[in-house]
């Protein structure tokens, strides 16, 4: 099936999308080399330097520093390695967790179907921030815990869309057949039904990276997330907020790296999903 | 001859009272039992919330008590709290107490003021959804004038640009909004006000919680207009999205309304394009578009938290940031079951609402 593919690369939106994240995850992997400081080093002699354009720059500071003294370029850059890691571990969990239960949903239907339907209800029906804040309390900081956190909250997303889908093609004859055929039910789902839905879920995949990067800032900005001792964007903004008067810089560097990165996996997302949808009505309409 | 009687007689006293049964029926029906079958749902739904709720607050390995401890408290001190707090019997039982008090409105007392939570809550609420509420007409007003006129210019540059502003505004979260916001509008052009829900010089002395309310009740429109100058801000942050999305699904299926015959039938009537428009496509290209609300509304409630914590607005939020700070649990679960209800009864009146402006649902 992926050969079949076309070429996804075509479309603009999800070169541009892909090169962004791309950029983030070497910045991430050359952190050490790239920042000129350490990102927790603070210089008491040099608070709230403004970046380099502006009068008052330090050469040291490209970007300036924040209300501590901090180079708020190399925390920046840090603080990417906790958005790649968020943004790369989550999505793979939510996927695995959502599809899943999606699959055994749609395939067996009636009271399992009903079940997991009632039980994405009622967990939708707690604001997705509210409940990760509130499972945060439970679990205790820490980038494992962020993690899971994000992935209790999120796989219901994946789960109901997914499960739509699947849905859909258990109508269809060929999964029928599968079972006539004699394919065990473990069999039918990994074979006819996942590459089914296999286009839904890149896309829901890609728009999961933005959200879980924006999910772990959103912690972060509470205070909530990792321990304090490692720099993220979202614990900048929280930083940058409160000295927002004397240096409003440091709060619009991170959250333009927040934007680059939500922006850059809706674009992944929403190109995959014009170049994977196309091709997959025209499979299904082949097939039919 | 006795035929004819019946006959006769029909449209008085028996068909009125035949036809007062069918209507009666039909109003129990249509929407009397609806509403019942809606307050049901929301009960056992609020009820598997605060199951869920609990569990997750009460099994994971948080101590709400070791953070009111004094640092020289003994075990045994620790233990008499526990006990005090009823935190040391069988979780069963922990949730039949919690449960039977929280259906008589009463949540408990904050472990870290003593107030007891439902005042806390109470005190906060006007704030969030005075909040929630005005971010969501921005919304949906924002969104109906765009998606009308985007509709209208269908094809042209306008609905290109449009389009494109609808997506960056759908793209970017909430949150972030506010923030760019307080750096464009509040600290580089100085335009809007943007800490606290109105200046702190200004006293108002208090009825509702409601500050709209409570200013205009005083008569002090000085205070009125300068809260809803704080306001603009944050709600416009939540509505950002809002705007997007019902622009976009009510020029859809304005476009697909108007593929409909009767549309055509009506222009060849005679009758005009505006009245085309607003009187026969929007009625039912609508909707959609209030389906989404409804999901967007009960969206626009948890989105509140962070645009409160960003402008210190003294809502749910802010009061929920401080209760994970130090971990007072009766207040978290208080404020969670809050948000929930708040979620769940916006979902069954959008249904309900749904229902009223749809009448082939209505006959279902």
């Amino acid at each position: 099936m992926i050969r079949k593919l076309p070429k996804p690369l075509d479309e603009p939106r999800v070169l541009i999308g892909a090169s962004a994240l791309l950029a983030i995850v070497v910045v991430a992997i050359l952190a050490p080399v790239l920042a000129p400081h350490d990102p927790n080093h603070q210089d008491l002699l040099q608070i709230l330097v403004p970046p380099f354009w502006q009068e008052g720059a330090e050469a040291g500071f490209p970007l300036g520093t924040d209300g501590l003294g901090r180079c708020v370029l190399s925390r920046l850059i840090y603080g990417a390695r906790v958005a790649v890691i968020v943004g790369s571990v989550v999505p793979i969990g939510t996927v695995l967790l959502g599809t899943t239960i999606a699959i055994v949903a749609g395939y067996f239907g009636g009271k399992i179907d009903w079940a997991v339907s009632r039980t994405v209800d009622v967990w939708m029906s707690f604001p997705p921030v509210v409940l990760s804040l509130v499972l945060m309390v439970g679990l205790s900081p820490g980038l494992r815990n962020v993690i899971l956190a994000t992935v209790l909250v999120d796989w219901t997303r994946f789960c109901r869309v997914t499960r739509g889908a699947i849905l859909g093609v258990m109508k269809l004859d060929y999964v029928a057949s599968a079972r006539i055929a004699g394919a065990s039910h473990v069999q039918v789902m990994l074979r006819d039904l996942l590459p089914a839905v296999f286009p839904i879920i890149i896309t829901l995949f890609s728009v999961e990276i933005g959200i879980a990067v924006v999910v772990e800032s959103v912690l972060s900005f509470v205070g909530v997330s990792v321990s304090p001792a490692i720099p993220t964007w979202g614990s900048m903004i929280a930083d940058g907020l409160v000295t927002v008067f004397q240096e409003p810089w440091g709060l619009a560097f991170p959250v333009s790296m927040i934007i680059v990165t939500v922006l850059g996996a809706n674009m992944l997302g929403d190109g995959l999903r014009v170049r994977l949808d196309s091709h997959h009505a025209t499979r299904l309409g082949a097939d039919l | 001859m006795v035929g004819d009687t019946r006959f006769v007689s029909l449209p008085s006293a028996d068909a009125r009272l035949y036809l007062g049964a069918v209507r009666a029926a039909q109003i129990v029906g249509g929407i009397l039992l609806p509403v019942l079958r809606s307050i049901a749902t929301v009960a056992v739904q609020l009820l598997a919330v605060s199951i869920v709720a609990f569990v997750v607050l009460r099994l994971l390995p948080a101590d709400p008590l070791a953070m009111m401890l004094p640092p020289n408290a003994t075990i045994e001190d620790a233990e008499r709290m526990r006990h005090a707090f009823g935190l040391d019997r069988p979780i069963l039982e922990q949730f039949w107490i919690w449960l039977v008090q929280a259906v008589q409105g009463d949540f408990g007392k904050s472990i870290q003021s003593s107030v007891p939570v439902s005042k806390l809550i109470l005190t906060a609420l006007p704030t969030t959804i005075e909040l929630a509420v005005f971010g969501l007409l921005l919304g949906i007003a924002a969104g109906f004038v765009l998606g009308i006129v985007t509709f209208h210019y269908r094809g042209t540059a306008l609905e290109r640009v449009c389009e494109t502003a609808a997506s960056l505004s759908q793209s970017i979260p909430e949150f972030l909004w506010g923030i760019l916001f307080i750096l464009v509008f509040g600290l580089g052009l100085h335009l809007l006000p943007f800490i606290g829900p109105i200046d702190a010089r200004v006293i108002v002395p208090s009825h509702t919680g409601f500050l709209f309310i409570d200013t205009a009740w005083n008569g002090q429109w000085d205070a009125f207009g300068n809260h809803l100058l704080h306001l603009v801000m944050p709600a416009f942050a939540l509505a950002m999205l809002k705007a997007a999305l019902i622009m976009r699904l009510l020029r859809s299926s304005l476009i697909e309304t108007y593929r409909e015959d009767y549309v055509n039938a009506a222009r060849l009537r005679g009758v005009g394009e505006r009245r085309i428009l607003f009187h026969h496509a929007l009625r039912n290209a609508v909707l959609p578009t209030v389906t989404l609300i409804g999901v967007q509304a009960a969206h626009t409630f948890g989105g509140t938290l962070l645009i409160e914590a960003i402008y210190s607005l003294p809502g749910l939020g802010n009061l929920m940031i401080g209760a994970i700070r130090t971990q007072d649990l009766p207040l978290i679960q208080g404020i969670l079951l809050t948000y929930c209800g708040m979620v769940l009864l916006l979902n069954r009146s959008v249904d309900l609402t749904y229902r009223w402006l749809n009448p082939r649902l209505r006959a279902a």
